[in-house]
C-alpha cells in the first residue's frame, strides 16, 4: 500500500496498513531545506523540493502547495509585505470598507500574483511523486478570501452593515476559490484543502456559519469534485464543535478538527467522514518528544475501532518547530 | 436591568439612552446621544463613567468565557469608539484616562482582531490605550512604554514565534528602568503558556480577564 492508496482508503473508512501521516507541514519545508520563506513563497520548484525532502525526511503520506493567506488578495491586486523567516501580511487592502466587489474581476491562475508558484509546485512534485504520495494543493475558503480582501474587521462589519455587500464578496470569493483550486487541479493536485480559518467560531458565531457559509464552502467543494479531485477536504482551525456536524452536509470527505475538540467528540459529530488531526501546533515548538509521542499514540488507539483517520495536527505545524517532535509524531505510529 | 449605580436615578435615566445604543451597537445613535449629552452639559467625564463604563460593565457580566460574541462585543467596541471620538477628538489625552497602557502584537504576527478588541474594551472602561498596532518590534514597544508612561504593557500573540519575543519584554523594560511596569499577555498562542513561562505578569484568558487584572493593578488592589 502506497502513501495516496493509504490515505484513499482512510477517506473511504477502509481499513489501512497503519494510519496515515499527513501533519500540515508547510514552511518547516522551508526551514529544513535551508531556505527562508521569503524564497520559499516565491519559487514553486524550490517549494516542491523542500516539500519532497520534508516528506522524506519525516516519512509522511502527503507534500502540500500551501503558500500563505495572501495569495488570492495579492493576485487581485492587494500590496503584501513579506519577511525573511515569517509569513506575509497583507499592507493594503483591495477593498475599502465601502467599495463594492463588482468591480472586481477574477485572477487568471496562470500570471496572477504568486498563484503560478503555487501551479508551478504541484506540477513538478506530482511529476517527480506521480501517484505514489498525495499532492495537495490549498486555497482560501470564502470567509478568509473575503477577510484579505476587505481587512477582517470591514468584513465582519459588512455582516451587520450592508450584508448584501458581504454576501457579494463571498460569492466573488467562492468563484475565485474554484477557478484557482480547478487551475490546480489541471496542474496536478489530487486533492485541494480548502482552508478557511476566518470561518472559525472564534470569529464568525456557528449560525452565520450555517447560513452563510455552508452553502458557499459546499458549492467550492462540489466543484473541486467536479474537477476531478480525489476527495474533499475543508480545514478550518480553531473551536469547531459548534459547526463541525454541518462538514458531512457540505460534502468533505475529510474534516480536520483542532486541539479544542476530542477525537470522540470529532467522531460523534462526523461518524462518517474521515478526521484529520489534532495535535496541539504549539506543542510541536515546546512540549517534549515523549509528549508528543504519546499524544499521537492516544489519537490513532482513539480512532483504531472506526478507522476514517489521518494523523496530524489541528493546525499549521510552526515553521520553527522541533524536528525531534514532529519525528516523535512518525515515531508513534511505526510502533504499531 | 441596570446595575447598581453612583449617580442617583436623575443621570441614570438621563445615560440610559447612551447605554442602550453602546449595548445594541449602533455607533452612530451613540455618537449621536453622546453629542448631545454633551450640549446638554454633561461633562466628558461623566459621559465616560456614567455611559461607557456602566455599558462595559453590563457588558462584562454578560461575557463570561463560555458565553462570547466575537461580533457582538466587536459592534459594541465599535460604539465607544466613536463616542470616544465626540469626547476626545484627538484621542485621551495623557492625563485624561484613568491610566495609559501600550498594547501591540508582535513582529511577525499579523492577527489583530483580539488586540483591536482589547483595545475597545479598555477605552470602554475609560483608560487611555497606545495601539502599536501588528508586526511591532519589541524594542518599538518598551519605548512607547517610556514615552507615554505606560501603567501596563500588553501584549497579544497568535502565532508561536511571538513567544521568544515576549519573553524579551521583561529584560528590555528592565534595562529602560521600567522594572515596576506589569506585562500582560493574551492571544490564542499565549494563553497556552503559563505567566512563568512567558515571564509576563499575567496571561488573560480574554479581553475582560485582562481588563479586570489591569483594573485591580492600577487601583493598587491585590492582583492574584
Ligand atoms: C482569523 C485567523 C487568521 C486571519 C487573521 C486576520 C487578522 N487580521 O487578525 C488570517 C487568515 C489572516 C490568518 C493568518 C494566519 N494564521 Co491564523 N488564525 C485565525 C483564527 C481562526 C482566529 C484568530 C482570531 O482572530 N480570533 C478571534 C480573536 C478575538 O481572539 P483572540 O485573538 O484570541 O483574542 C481574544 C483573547 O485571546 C483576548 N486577547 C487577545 N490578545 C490579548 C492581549 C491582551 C493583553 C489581553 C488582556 C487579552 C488578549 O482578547 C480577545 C477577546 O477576548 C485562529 C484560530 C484560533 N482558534 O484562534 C488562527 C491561528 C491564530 N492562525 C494560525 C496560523 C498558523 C496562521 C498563519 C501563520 C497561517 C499561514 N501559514 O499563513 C497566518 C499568519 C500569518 C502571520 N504572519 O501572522 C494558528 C497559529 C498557530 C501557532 N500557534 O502558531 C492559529 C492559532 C490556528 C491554530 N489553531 O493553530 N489567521
Amino acid at each position: 500500500m502506497n502513501s495516496l492508496e493509504r490515505i484513499l482508503r482512510a477517506t473511504r473508512l477502509e481499513p489501512v496498513d497503519r494510519t496515515p501521516l499527513v501533519p500540515q507541514l508547510f514552511g518547516h519545508a522551508a526551514v529544513c531545506a535551508g531556505l527562508s520563506l521569503r524564497d520559499y513563497l516565491h519559487d514553486g520548484e524550490a517549494l516542491a523540493h523542500a516539500q519532497i525532502r520534508a516528506r522524506e525526511r519525516y516519512r509522511t503520506d502527503a507534500v502540500f502547495a500551501f503558500l500563505d493567506f495572501g495569495v488570492e488578495a495579492e493576485a487581485l491586486g492587494a500590496q503584501l509585505s513579506f519577511g525573511d523567516d515569517r509569513y506575509p501580511d497583507v499592507v493594503g487592502c483591495v477593498l475599502g470598507a465601502d467599495d463594492d466587489p463588482a468591480r472586481l474581476r477574477l485572477p487568471e491562475p496562470a500570471s496572477a500574483g504568486r498563484m503560478p508558484v503555487c501551479l508551478r509546485a504541484l506540477r513538478t512534485m506530482r511529476q517527480r511523486l506521480g501517484d505514489s504520495a498525495l499532492v495537495a494543493g490549498a486555497v482560501a475558503g470564502p470567509m478568509t478570501a473575503s477577510a484579505q480582501l476587505y481587512g477582517i474587521e470591514n468584513a465582519l462589519f459588512l455582516a451587520i452593515d450592508d450584508p448584501p455587500r458581504l454576501a457579494a464578496a463571498l460569492d466573488f470569493s467562492t468563484r475565485l476559490a474554484i477557478r484557482y483550486g480547478l487551475a490546480q487541479l489541471d496542474a496536478g493536485a489530487h486533492a485541494v484543502i480548502v482552508f478557511d480559518p476566518a470561518a472559525s467560531p472564534a470569529v464568525v458565531p456557528p449560525g452565520f456559519f450555517r447560513e452563510f457559509l455552508a452553502p458557499r464552502l459546499g458549492r467550492v467543494l462540489a466543484a473541486l469534485r467536479g474537477g476531478g479531485a480525489a476527495f474533499t477536504w475543508l480545514n478550518i482551525a480553531g473551536p469547531t464543535a459548534g459547526i463541525l456536524d454541518c462538514y458531512a452536509h457540505i460534502g468533505a470527505d475529510v474534516a480536520t478538527f483542532d486541539y479544542y475538540l476530542s477525537a470522540a467528540e470529532a467522531s460523534r459529530l462526523l461518524p462518517r467522514t474521515c478526521l484529520a488531526g489534532n495535535l496541539k501546533s504549539l506543542d510541536f515548538l515546546d512540549a517534549a518528544p515523549d509528549v508528543v509521542k504519546r499524544e499521537a499514540r492516544g489519537l490513532v488507539a482513539a480512532f483504531g475501532g472506526r478507522g476514517g483517520f489521518l494523523l496530524s495536527s489541528g493546525c499549521e505545524i510552526p515553521p520553527e518547530a522541533a524536528a525531534g517532535n514532529i519525528a516523535a509524531m512518525a515515531a508513534a505510529l511505526n510502533e504499531d | 436591568m441596570n446595575g447598581p449605580h453612583s449617580s442617583g436615578p436623575s443621570t441614570e435615566a438621563a445615560f440610559q439612552p447612551l447605554v442602550d445604543a453602546l449595548l445594541v451597537g449602533d455607533h452612530k445613535l451613540a455618537a449621536a446621544v453622546a453629542q448631545h449629552l454633551i450640549e446638554q452639559g454633561c461633562s466628558r467625564e461623566q459621559v465616560v463613567t456614567d455611559g461607557l463604563e456602566h455599558a462595559m460593565g453590563l457588558l462584562d457580566d454578560k461575557c463570561t468565557v463560555e458565553s462570547f460574541n466575537l461580533l457582538e462585543i466587536m459592534l459594541v467596541g465599535r460604539a465607544v469608539s466613536a463616542v470616544v471620538r465626540v469626547l476626545y477628538p484627538d484621542g485621551y489625552a495623557p492625563t485624561e484616562g484613568r491610566a495609559t497602557f501600550v498594547i501591540a502584537t508582535l513582529e511577525g504576527d499579523v492577527h489583530d482582531l483580539g488586540k483591536n478588541i482589547v483595545r475597545m474594551v479598555l477605552a470602554g472602561k475609560g483608560f487611555r490605550v497606545v495601539d502599536l498596532g501588528r508586526d511591532c518590534p519589541v524594542d518599538d514597544l518598551v519605548g512607547a512604554a517610556q514615552r507615554e508612561g505606560a501603567a501596563a504593557v500588553l501584549v497579544s500573540g497568535l502565532i508561536s514565534p511571538v513567544v521568544s519575543q515576549v519573553r524579551k519584554l521583561r529584560p528590555a523594560l528592565r534595562a529602560c528602568g521600567l522594572a515596576h511596569v506589569p506585562v500582560v499577555a493574551g492571544g490564542a498562542a499565549l494563553k497556552q503558556l503559563r505567566p512563568e513561562a512567558l515571564d509576563v505578569d499575567y496571561v488573560a484568558e480574554n479581553a475582560f480577564d485582562g481588563a479586570h487584572y489591569l483594573e485591580r493593578h492600577v487601583s493598587g488592589a491585590p492582583t492574584t
